[in-house]
């Protein structure tokens, strides 16, 4: 393969695209520079106008492969991410069975190794997710395992999980906490304000995430533990996080979806499924709060949550429905509609949180868009738009508030090494 | 009413509130005759679809659709397929080939009538949906209220009780606001949420607001049992209508009204049921004529 992406800019994590033809030869990237000749025999996509960069990497996806697969399989969850953009995912481990032994983490990365990009996953804290013995970390360490968490709950037991953390530290593991108090989230459908008294359910107070947040950092800072807070939804959970890094020098960071920076519980409505998930969407307050923590770095990490359920269970009384939306076919597209576009932040963000940040957390090779590096990147053109129709998405869900709707900004290639994933 | 469903209050204009109790009037007059039944739906096919046990609604329901002369079909949810597993969306699709008119829907779940709505071309009535909404209610308790205030405007009602989990008082809060008549809530601080509506969690504090209905609401058992109170006995001497305060509430002339079932000893003493201003009764013979009402109107679009 021998490509040639012209009069294009380069976003890069440290400052806003510079203009640079790019020179693409069997899966590396030959040359990086402005005005550059054409190389004989390659390829030419024309990027005037349009943005390169560095593929995304989603630290939190749901693929529901093993056990879930009416929702989505690790295939199309990965295809759902390069329509997005995103050239890198881990996975979570809350499958049936649970992603807690070497066994199921073999069979899921064997699983990945038939996908068009690298699929890693996380594994859990404890077996089957009870909160109840500690899963052997070593052996999953082994499988290739990347980080520990029980999400889609937290770890209800402060004693197993700070002997988990001590167990874990000589395997060179990190953690990752879904933070929530099961008693103070109740149902776990909306949160707890105006919006669930006029709808009549039973909230969930910020206070029941914020609670088990500043406890499961106590326990990682006693303990000498990197603990990463995943999908913070509350300005005082952000300023929790920062307070203990800041403060206290805690190695801890948090991380922030997309739908947590732009929606709130108003816009549930009257009851539309598409916009419940958990933690819930708090107030237009949190949001504002959340962007100036993304931009303040207090969020290390940009992640979907991405959380495939079928057409038939989104339409179920708004308690019953499942809670999560997809998220990684809109990611890149909806930062760029509501934030970029809006001269929120700049590119050189969304590289930083959305693609190099994650991989480092991971402990992954950087993807950059420099000379002598294998190719991973993307061509975003700013002036095209998206609309997200089911048959445009590749997930095999489409419970999103994204859904029929059209945006700014369209992804139009992919590249991954020797292969052009995306072309449209 | 230009709508197809009756789901909730909030998406009521006051005119049409206004008109729907206009138009209960007539429809209360008939009770008093010999021949109670009018022909206005007849052909009409009226199907109940109830999840939580119900009898008073399920029967006024009932009473309210055969005056106007409908065919009345009431599906036996705890012995049919529903009780195998079977959702509510697949119930429904099986109940469109039955062709009702009118689905009256009860479910425990906040938003299922809604939900039903939006998949059935029937016009859907809540008769109540978990904590979120019970529109006939609301409509009966100003019915029953205009009775007693006819200008309603400025008027006070004070409803005591668990506001957090009831239906009954997001409804008839609402009615009221929208005719002008100003509502303030009381009740223990674990069952009174902070809403735009006064809040108080004293009895006496709010018994110096001069209400002029106090509007009890059933506590029910499972809140003690689940902590948001303690006993029984202490919410009745702290926030029931005691032998003692119905006194106070005599001397003042103010009315009394309840949703029902009643808890005797709970929110209220018995000697409440022989007071001369309880409008107890009042609300279930109105509550068929309100729901007549509903029916008729969503008719009236319709054909």
């Amino acid at each position: 393969m021998n490509l040639f992406l012209q009069g294009g800019q380069v976003a890069s994590e440290d400052s806003a695209p510079v203009a640079s033809d790019v020179w693409i030869e069997n899966g590396t990237i030959k040359a990086v520079a402005p005005g550059l000749d054409v190389p004989e025999g390659a390829k030419i996509i024309d990027c005037v106008g349009k943005i390169i960069m560095p593929g995304m990497f989603d630290a939190h996806v749901h693929f529901r492969e093993p056990g879930q697969e009416a929702k989505e399989t690790i295939k199309d969850g990965t295809e759902a991410a390069i329509n997005g953009g995103i050239t890198g995912v881990v996975m979570m481990p809350n499958t049936s069975p649970a992603i807690d032994s070497a066994t199921v983490v073999n069979r899921v990365l064997e699983e990945g190794k038939k996908c068009r990009i690298p699929v890693y996953t996380s594994g859990c804290i404890t077996i089957g997710r009870k909160g109840e013995e500690m899963a052997p970390i070593a052996g999953m360490k082994k499988a290739g395992v990347l980080m520990l968490t029980d999400d889609g709950d937290a770890v209800p037991n402060a004693a197993l999980l700070k002997r988990s953390m001590e167990y874990a530290s000589d395997f060179d593991m990190f953690f990752a906490s879904h933070c929530e108090d099961p008693q103070l989230a109740g149902p776990r459908a909306l949160n707890e304000g105006a919006v669930s008294y006029r709808l009549g359910i039973e909230g969930t107070p910020a206070l029941a995430e914020e609670i088990c947040m500043d406890r499961d950092i106590r326990i990682a800072h006693a303990t000498d533990t990197y603990l990463h807070i995943q999908h913070v939804s509350s300005a005082l959970g952000m300023e929790t996080i920062r307070w203990w890094r800041d403060e206290r020098g805690a190695k801890v960071s948090g991380e922030v979806s997309p739908h947590h920076l732009m929606f709130c519980d108003e816009d549930i409505g009257e009851y539309d499924t598409h916009y419940k998930m958990n933690p819930p969407l708090r107030t237009k307050a949190d949001n504002e709060a959340l962007v100036q923590g993304l931009k303040d770095g207090v969020f290390r990490i940009i992640a979907t949550d991405h959380a495939p359920h079928t057409e038939f269970e989104k339409s179920q009384a708004f308690v019953d429905a499942p809670n999560g939306i997809t998220g990684l076919d809109t990611a890149l597209v909806s930062l760029f509609d509501r934030f970029v576009d809006k001269g929120e932040f700049g590119w050189d963000l969304i590289v930083k949180r959305y693609s190099a940040e994650p991989r480092r957390m991971m402990r992954v090779d950087v993807a950059e868009v420099s000379e002598g590096n294998a190719a991973d990147l993307l061509v975003f053109d700013p002036n095209g738009q998206t609309t997200f129709t089911k048959e445009f998405m590749k997930s095999k869900s489409s419970n999103t508030p994204f859904l029929d709707k059209t945006l700014k900004g369209s992804i139009d290639v992919v590249v991954l090494g020797d292969e052009v994933l995306l072309e449209r | 009413m230009a709508h197809k469903d009756f789901l909730d209050i909030s998406s009521l204009q006051r005119e049409e509130i206004i008109s729907l109790l206009d138009q209960a009037v007539p429809f209360k007059d008939l009770f008093t005759r010999s021949v109670k039944k009018v022909p206005a739906l007849k052909g009409k096919t009226v199907l109940m679809l109830f999840y939580e046990p119900s009898t008073r609604t399920l029967s006024s329901f009932e009473v309210a659709a055969k005056r106007l002369s409908a065919d009345v079909t009431i599906f036996d949810v705890p012995h049919s397929s529903v009780t195998k597993g079977e959702s509510v969306r697949d119930t429904i699709d099986t109940l469109q080939a039955m062709r009702a008119d009118y689905i009256v829907v009860r479910h425990r779940l906040s938003g299922q009538p809604a939900a039903i709505a939006r998949q059935t071309g029937a016009s859907v009535i809540n008769a109540g949906d978990g904590a979120h909404a019970h529109p006939t209610q609301a409509l009966l308790d100003a019915f029953t209220f205009r009775e007693k205030f006819p200008e309603m405007e400025g008027r006070r009602v004070l409803i005591m009780g668990d506001i957090l989990h009831s239906r009954v008082a997001r409804s008839t809060s609402t009615i009221f606001e929208k005719l002008g008549v100003e509502v303030a809530f009381c009740g223990p601080g674990s069952l009174v949420p902070q809403t735009r509506f006064p809040r108080f969690t004293n009895y006496e504090e709010a018994m110096k607001w001069k209400p002029d209905v106090v509007y009890l609401l059933r506590v029910q058992k499972e809140r003690q049992t689940a902590s948001f109170f303690p006993s029984d006995r202490e919410y009745h001497q702290t926030y029931g209508v005691t032998d003692e305060r119905l006194k106070q509430i005599a001397g003042e002339g103010i009315y009394v009204m309840h949703p029902g079932p009643i808890n005797r000893g709970v929110e209220l003493c018995d000697a409440v049921l022989d007071y001369d201003r309880c409008l107890i009764s009042q609300q279930v013979e109105n509550g068929i004529a309100a729901r007549m009402s509903v029916l008729y109107g969503l008719k009236s679009k319709k054909s």
